[in-house]
């Protein structure tokens, strides 16, 4: 059909379409409304299009839009070629985009497991829902039937700009947090469907700004924040000398791109003065002086996180995770060492090795990468760390699984030393632990509700009710046992949470890492058994 | 007259071999090539298994037969879905053991025990089949997402058990030993090729046996366009097939080989 038009007339057509998805697209502020704790997660009613309205604003930044290798104006003119061209590519690269989109029985076991759902009601964000977004493409364009007869024989659906508009707002109120899967009988993980989407979201020129300007900054600068190197020197320095006076030693230390050190340690870079992520640092820095392990942090990897892996861009990750190797080799270090963040430690753990390993330049000795849980609970246990419980008397802690490390990868060797490890080192450092309702931890974990490229700003209504599942569990934690701190081993977790704390009505310092309580509890100075 | 009758009898037994030849050649080729092409061949390049997953291989293995013997994933979720989706796969696979006595000679053991309780798991299937239809309907998230496929999935294999069921009663009863006797005609190697060249095997002729057949060969010619190719494609689902080793033993991406 393109072909009888000349290209001004598809030019001129396809900027008009442009100008009307971003009029449909236009971001508007929704205030967000939390609703009353009652400890209790009740599956709601069907709420059609109740959350048709929120959408992420877009990114307009040329440089970035180019950098990215993404269309810079907006939506492309021929943009139904580019899409299915690269829904094509990626149902040739990724076998689980295209196994699951052909077994799906529509049994239901999901429609009841996300937790934007259960904050919503809008049938859309029932994972088997989401996934037909795409599966209806799916079977227009690339079944033979489908070929063949067209939509209305295969249920599916021929591409036009609502449809544009329905992925757009619905593959970005699922944070790939992959609880329907486990309740799947194939497992079916509606993550790559979503990561899938976006990423030809993105080809079409539909580019989510929060996720992509941050893939940018890490990728250009290093970090999500975007801070320059001068800025982390200065940065830990100050949390050095804040720490040193607070503990009265000059001998503690947060040591950046330091040559010959033992350990290289990534974390994300809120962790350097966020709240409450920075009162983690202390907690890794005490770690590793009263372990006498010489650390180093690194200017050039001073981001744990990867936002790569939240849509199916390989080369965005690949190039992002670089740097934490690049460092490893110039740093001459032994080890990797993650610090507290659950998508990193994905990317990370599950996915390094097969973009740049293998990692013979390591230490054999240790997992390479390790996980700062796997160190601190290895040091606990041969006694090599002196504690004092009582330092956290006030707390009984209940620990919320992040949902990347919960659902995508191990700890310690055995398939639920994600779920061990955190609570044993939370247990060696506190007196008073209790866990959440069952349904609502460990690999039924709910998702704070911002993961995965949805912490923006803009995000908030969406956030809010993501947000309810886990703040009921936590509240009926509460009412029950009398908790009054969370502990959390990932960064976007604890933006989340100590955002949504005081949404919902708590107080916001019932927030924390895990490494927050091990800071606390560390006795400095006597070294023994070491 | 004779002419006439002669001439309708060829027709049908032309129907029938037919269409099993057709159904059989369709879903076998269909079923092959798509977990061959399709999910096979399909690169996977990065470890994504749902954990917490096994990390040596006989873990994986054990978790998936969990999976694929005792619905182990969705009897996490809703109850009744496990129980009648269970109740339907399990006793759907008892009633095609119950089948391998029209398929070989000499009738195994286990095959004619099964016959005592035949009906009983006839009629639990049938049972199962109608809560997950029912279900369909009257639960408003479930029946948001049906469409007339899922329906007509679960029609189709009523069909075939209600017609199944009928032919245990005297009145519709074909002849046993002329049914097992054509499928035994049918197995044999030239009889596609006599039906190739008009001369089809003669078939019993009973109309409930006919249309039983029918409703099987459209559900295997369904089945490698449609959802059912769940049952192939499980295997293949890298949440539950990968071992979750991935510092221990670097994983290739395919087509990035680094």
């Amino acid at each position: 059909m393109a072909d009888e038009k000349t290209a001004d007339e598809q030019h001129s057509e396809g900027s008009e379409a442009n100008a009307r998805m971003q009029e449909l697209l236009k971001f508007t502020k929704i205030k967000p409304k939390a609703v009353e704790l009652t400890g209790k997660i009740k599956v709601p009613d069907l709420k059609p299009n109740s959350m048709l309205e929120v959408k992420p604003q877009l990114l307009t930044v040329k440089e970035m839009l180019e950098h990215l290798g993404y269309p810079a104006d907006g939506l492309v003119p021929n943009w139904k070629e580019v899409f299915l061209k690269k829904m094509d590519e990626i149902l040739k690269k990724y076998r689980s985009v295209r196994l699951y989109m052909d077994i799906c029985v529509k049994c239901g076991a999901c429609v009841d497991k996300c937790h934007y759902f259960l904050g919503t009601g809008d049938p859309l964000n029932m994972p088997v829902a989401r996934q037909e977004l795409m599966r209806k493409v799916y079977r227009r364009y690339f079944t033979l039937p489908g070929k063949l007869f067209g939509s209305r024989f295969v249920n599916g659906a021929d591409l036009s700009e609502e449809l544009l508009v329905m992925w757009y707002t619905y593959y970005y109120q699922c944070s790939e947090c992959r609880r329907c899967s486990v309740f799947c009988p194939y497992g079916i993980d509606t993550a790559e469907i979503t990561m899938a989407a976006r990423e030809i979201l993105n080809s079409v020129g539909l580019v989510q700004k929060y996720m992509h300007e941050i893939i940018f900054k890490a990728q250009t600068i290093g970090n999500n924040l975007g801070m320059q190197s001068s800025a982390i020197v200065n940065a830990l320095e100050f949390v050095q000398d804040d720490l040193q006076e607070q503990l009265e030693m000059d001998d503690i230390r947060i040591p950046v791109d330091e040559v010959g050190a033992d350990v290289l340690f990534v974390t994300p870079s809120a962790d350097f003065f966020a709240s409450p992520h920075i009162e983690s640092l202390y907690g890794y820095a005490k770690v590793f002086h009263q372990a006498g392990i010489s650390w180093t942090m690194s200017t050039h990897a001073s981001e744990g996180g990867n936002f790569g892996l939240f849509i199916h861009n390989y080369e965005h990750m690949k190039k992002i995770n670089k740097r934490i190797w690049e460092a490893a080799r110039d740093l001459k270090v032994k080890r990797v060492v993650g610090g507290e963040c659950g998508h990193m430690w994905r990317v990370l753990c599950n996915y390094s090795n097969t973009m740049w390993g293998p990692f013979d330049y390591l230490d054999p000795n240790y997992k390479r990468p390790q996980h700062i849980c796997e160190l601190t609970l290895d040091l606990l246990k041969r006694g090599a760390l002196k504690i004092d419980k009582s330092a956290n008397e006030e707390f009984t802690v209940t620990m919320h699984d992040s949902c990347q490390v919960s659902r995508a990868m191990e700890m310690g060797g055995m398939p639920d030393g994600q779920y061990e490890i955190p609570r044993a080192v939370i247990r060696g450092v506190c007196h008073k632990f209790v866990d959440m309702p069952a349904e609502t931890i460990r690999e039924r974990t709910f998702c704070c509700g911002a993961g995965q490229g949805l912490l923006g700003d803009d995000m908030l209504p969406t956030r809010v009710k993501g947000a309810m599942p886990r703040m009921q569990a936590y509240y009926r934690a509460k009412q029950e046992s009398g908790v009054n701190f969370v502990a959390l081993i990932c960064a976007i977790c604890k933006a989340q949470l100590s955002k949504m704390f005081p949404t919902y009505g708590l107080p916001m310092e019932e927030v924390g890492g895990v490494h927050q309580l091990v800071g606390r509890a560390i006795v400095l100075g006597a070294k023994e058994g070491v | 007259m004779n002419g006439v009758m002669n001439g309708i009898k060829f027709m049908v037994d032309m129907y029938v071999s037919g269409i099993v030849y057709a159904a059989l050649l369709v879903f076998v080729a269909g079923f092959l090539y798509k977990v061959y092409f399709g999910y096979y061949k399909t690169p996977q390049p990065l470890k994504i298994p749902q954990t917490p997953q096994p990390t040596t291989l006989g873990g994986v293995i054990i978790r998936m037969a969990g999976d694929v013997f005792f619905f182990r994933s969705l009897s996490k979720g809703t109850t009744l879905l496990f129980m009648a989706g269970w109740v339907f796969h399990f006793m759907f696979f008892l009633i095609l053991i119950r089948h391998i006595r029209y398929f070989v000679s000499s009738v195994p053991e286990f095959v004619s025990a099964l016959g005592n309780g035949a009906m009983g798991i006839a009629s639990l299937l049938m049972v199962a089949l109608i809560i997950l239809f029912v279900r369909r309907l009257i639960d408003k998230k479930v029946n948001y997402v049906s469409s007339f496929a899922d329906y007509f999935a679960l029609a189709l294999i009523m069909g075939i058990v209600q017609t199944g069921i009928m032919m245990h009663y005297e009145k519709f009863r074909p002849n046993i030993v002329e049914v097992k006797a054509f499928v035994l005609d049918l197995m044999s190697l030239k009889s596609p090729f006599l039906t190739m060249i008009m001369h089809p095997h003669s078939s019993p002729g009973n109309s409930l046996f006919i249309t039983h057949l029918s409703l099987v060969a459209a559900l295997l010619i369904y089945f490698p366009f449609s959802k059912l190719m769940h049952a192939g494609g499980y295997f293949f689902s890298p949440t539950r097939n990968m071992i979750n080793n991935a510092r221990e033993v670097r994983y290739i991406n395919p087509w990035d080989k680094g």
